[in-house]
């Protein structure tokens, strides 16, 4: 496998900005908990599916993880890094299992299902560190995972049609 | 001395650094110390279980906010998140232990998760962007820092993209105003109006930055030059 050319690494960064930029904009304007999953695991998908390498989703979520907390952007402190870079690795591992996801609405839909669903994970670890109520910190983390795994599906769904779209304008 | 002191911790809106003096290279010292000094605080509200010792918490952060010369208005919007996760968290401890267990439990861990990224805030209104990359640029490879700092410095320029596309759907008749976006229905109007020509635009961005780095001999050497003015 190459290595990653400049060109790929700046569309990466660039989809890293949407996502920042549209948690910006859609910051607490809905009141809901977890909308920006919707924007995050669509320029996810979209760079995975653009950039076919092993890890980048994972640069992507790298990217924006370092920027967000240099930006200090959302909940998390030094934590904000896995917020990113935990569903990043799964649409990568997604990819990487599934070659033809990014054709079928369902397995686009499968992967931004288990990648919002790691809010979960972060949530918890979060709660935990912070030494909160076991049976709290389950109904916290699952109360913060269950509308991103909503608006993750949503986000992923949008996927299958842009990269038909992209490729038929023959950009990718 | 003070206002050295004052310059080396970006507390200064004015400062640049020095060319050739320097001044840049102890500057991203000096904002790397700020960035660590501002991780361990928040570290700190992480390993605080004491009320009195998120009290001392609360205080060195309201010191720091005070001796970088920044306003509480700045933190209006933090405010509300921190309303809000009071509001989920109190509710989800009363419900499990009653209203005179649950609520003091409740807004401390509420109280402690707020003090977890304030530190993170505070660092990033008080320090000048430009200071922020160059310290970046020190601790990660320098391709990976040109793609941050490049990507960073062309957000004005996306954002005028965006804007222009916005507008020009907008008069097409696409459903996108904000109003609209309440109603999921439209959400494919955003998507297909909006992002996709955002990606297509951003793509040939991509490439034409390449185009030009090439051209500027960009990976010829192992160690990134760089312009002392940027």
């Amino acid at each position: 496998m190459t290595r990653i050319s400049l060109k790929e690494s700046l569309f990466l960064g660039f989809c890293a900005v949407f996502i920042l930029l549209s948690r910006a904009a859609l910051r607490l304007h809905l009141g809901i908990s977890g909308h920006v999953m919707f924007s995050t695991m669509f320029f996810l998908l979209i760079a995975r599916g653009c950039v076919p390498r092993f890890f980048a989703a994972t640069i992507t979520g790298l990217f924006a993880g370092t920027a967000a907390m240099a930006l200090g952007m959302g909940k998390g402190g030094p934590l904000l890094l896995i917020k990113f870079v935990l569903p990043a690795m799964v649409v990568d591992i997604g990819a990487m299992a599934l070659p033809f996801m990014f054709q079928s609405y369902l397995l686009c839909a499968l992967v931004a299902a288990t990648a919002a669903s790691t809010k979960f994970i972060d949530t918890y670890v979060m709660d935990r560190l912070v030494s909160m109520n076991p049976d709290i910190i389950l109904q916290h983390a699952f109360l913060e995972a269950a509308p991103a795994v909503l608006f993750g599906v949503a986000g992923g769904l949008f996927v299958p049609p842009v990269i038909r779209r992209l490729k038929s304008y023959g950009v990718i | 001395m003070r206002i050295r002191l004052r310059q080396l911790f970006g507390l200064s809106r004015l400062y640049r650094g020095q060319p050739g003096t320097g001044n840049r290279r102890i500057g991203s010292i000096a904002v790397g110390a700020k960035l660590l000094g501002l991780m361990v605080l928040s570290f700190f509200a992480f390993g605080t279980r004491t009320s009195a010792g998120l009290l001392w918490l609360t205080g060195i952060n309201l010191a720091l906010l005070f001796v970088f010369r920044y306003g509480f208005i700045f933190l209006r919007r933090e405010i509300k998140v921190f309303l809000w996760q009071t509001v989920i968290i109190v509710s989800l401890y009363i419900l499990r232990f009653g209203w005179i267990e649950g609520f003091k439990p409740g807004a401390m861990i509420s109280w402690q998760l707020s003090l977890t990224y304030v530190p993170g805030l505070i660092f990033v209104k008080t320090t000048p962007q430009p200071r922020i990359v160059e310290t970046f640029s020190a601790v990660v490879p320098y391709r990976a820092a040109f793609v941050m700092a490049t990507c960073l410095k062309f957000i004005p320029l996306i954002l005028t993209e965006i804007r222009n596309i916005y507008e020009g759907q907008v008069f097409r008749g696409a459903k996108i105003l904000r109003k609209d976006l309440l109603n999921p229905i439209n959400w494919p109007d955003l998507v297909f109006c909006l992002a996709l020509p955002v990606i297509i635009r951003s793509m040939n961005l991509a490439g034409e930055i390449t185009l030009a780095a090439k051209a500027r001999n960009f990976g010829l050497k192992k160690k990134r030059t760089c312009w002392p003015g940027i």
